[in-house]
């Protein structure tokens, strides 16, 4: 299964309008500017998903994620190197942890800011698209790609890769937005995708 | 709601609110109410930003939001938002407005009357004995990488430092200096007067070294062997590494402390070996300690009481003899 350009450059367009939003909320949490951008959408099976494909960078992260349903059900995950992580909650609480440091506080404050941009690109998805969610709550933990190959119940899995740049205390922060979903949920989602490329009459 | 449903609710040992889909309040159970500073006689199907005006202009009413019109749900965690609810452990607490540490689960339902679900947990313990680990832990870090006799950096920091200071610099594309500093002749010294004295001298080189370094590179000093010293100078460059060597140089003949194991010189001194990494450099990490031994080496071969600084370009040491 392959995007289109079009279905591509649409959901590629969708995330930026979720993390714009996302950066202002996160702008109300830190009381300072923070940017982020979500430039090209990779599709890729849950299996080939190996740290070569994520970054070199990713080779063990921090990742939050939620599960959410309605027209079709995905699994949304935000991943940091955990350096990056590191740099984040540093930046947000004013401190200067180490890793061994970063105990159940620093990992709830982490999941909140994984919440936030998470909830912000399924709500731009929910609004563009014209479909209605339901959005659970928020994990962390700590893993590698396997973790994501394990979080899959479905053999037969796809992923949705975003490359997420953000920009906080003046440090850019590489990160990755996973969309996790089965074929069949991959299928509704391009669907939906297609009606809205239509409705914008671009098909 | 059902009798049972509502007894459980009530009997929870978390704060629980229900919001309709006007964000208007339907109900509340008894823990949420006992906490709360003053309980409103009449709060049900009222707005909750007219019982919490507050919570306006919050994440909290963000997520609530985003729960009403999204169906999404969010936490909201004690550290990167201030207790915004006007919950209190104690009576006492109330006076003196101690609010209590809330963590805030906003959680989107679907049900025919309910929208929205609150739950609130106090974590005000937890995020005192979290603030006590972390002052006992950074104590037992900072003790981790002290050096029990003279009170500078240990080797174990220095090779941190020395990691993480490389990859800074490889980030920010600037300069990475280092010294390594040796006391001169200090075998002879610790036969002649005893190890105690040698422990001393040893301290007194680290105060030396100390008052001759800039406030924000102190920390950079370390004990790096017996009686080897070493600073790491993120960005600064080689010429300006080697003026920094030879005034710490200086600084130690300067301070005179007495030697009287050799005839030659009369006060304690040192040689310093330089080195510096360049970003660009594909160089190794552990280039730039090998470098900097090789430079110190010289030094001593040189004469000692001197500084060496190494030239990666050109592979190559050069040196400004002793002063006086």
């Amino acid at each position: 299964m392959i995007l289109s350009d079009l279905q591509k450059d649409a959901l590629g367009e969708l995330f930026n309008i979720g993390v714009g939003r996302a950066a202002s909320s996160l702008s109300q949490i830190v009381r300072d500017e923070v940017s982020l951008s979500a430039p090209q959408v990779t599709l890729a099976k849950t299996e080939d998903l190996t740290s070569t494909l994520l970054g070199a960078e990713f080779s063990e992260f921090s990742m939050v994620s939620l599960d959410f349903s309605g027209p079709f059900d995905a699994k949304a995950m935000l991943l940091f190197p955990e350096r990056n992580a590191l740099t984040i909650i540093n930046s947000m609480l004013d401190a200067e942890l180490t890793p061994e440091e970063m105990s159940e506080f620093e990992q709830e404050a982490m999941c909140e800011v994984g919440n936030v941009i998470l909830n912000a690109c399924i709500s731009a998805l929910a609004d563009m698209l014209d479909i209605e969610f339901l959005g659970g709550l928020p994990e962390h933990h700590f893993g590698d790609h396997q973790t994501i190959a394990a979080m899959s119940a479905d053999q037969e899995s796809v992923v949705l890769l975003l490359q997420i740049d953000l920009l906080i205390s003046q440090k850019l922060i590489e990160g990755r937005f996973v969309f996790l979903l089965s074929i069949d949920s991959l299928q509704t989602l391009l669907e939906c995708v297609d009606g809205f490329l239509a409705s914008q009459g671009m098909v | 709601m059902q009798a049972v449903e509502s007894f459980l609710l009530e009997s929870m040992q978390v704060g629980v609110l229900l919001l309709d889909a006007e964000r208007r309040l339907k109900f509340w159970n008894r823990w949420f109410r006992s906490h709360l500073a003053n309980v409103p006689e009449f709060a049900y199907g009222e707005y909750v930003e007219d019982i919490f005006p507050e919570i306006c202009n919050s994440r909290l009413y963000a997520a609530i939001d985003q729960a009403e019109k999204f169906n999404l749900s969010s936490m909201l965690t004690p550290g990167l938002n201030k207790p915004v609810l006007p919950l209190f452990q104690k009576p006492a607490d109330r006076k003196i407005n101690r609010r209590m540490q809330q963590l805030i689960h906003v959680i989107a339902l679907r049900h025919e009357h309910y929208k929205c679900m609150l739950q609130i947990q106090d974590v005000t313990a937890t995020i005192k004995r979290e603030q006590r680990l972390k002052v006992q832990s950074s104590q037992l870090l900072d003790a981790a990488n002290r050096d029990a006799l003279t009170g500078v950096g240990n080797r174990r920091r220095f090779d941190s430092a020395l990691q993480e200071l490389v990859y800074q610099s490889r980030q920010k594309n600037t300069p990475l200096s280092l010294l390594i500093i040796d006391v001169d002749h200090f075998k002879s010294y610790n036969d002649f007067y005893g190890h105690p004295k040698g422990d001393e001298c040893l301290k007194q080189i680290a105060q030396a070294l100390q008052l001759g370094l800039r406030q924000d590179s102190i920390d950079s000093l370390c004990r790096y062997g017996g009686e080897e010293f070493a600073i790491l100078l993120p960005d600064v460059d080689r010429e300006t590494a080697f003026n920094v060597a030879e005034r710490l140089r200086i600084q130690i003949e300067g301070s005179r402390l007495e030697n009287r194991a050799l005839a030659k010189s009369p006060y304690i001194t040192v040689s310093i070996g330089v080195s510096t990494l360049h970003p660009d450099s594909p160089q190794p990490v552990q280039a730039l300690v090998t470098t900097a031994d090789l430079a110190l080496y010289q030094a001593k071969e040189a004469g000692r009481n001197c500084c060496m600084s190494y030239d990666m370009q050109s592979a190559k040491t050069s040196y400004v003899p002793e002063h006086g």
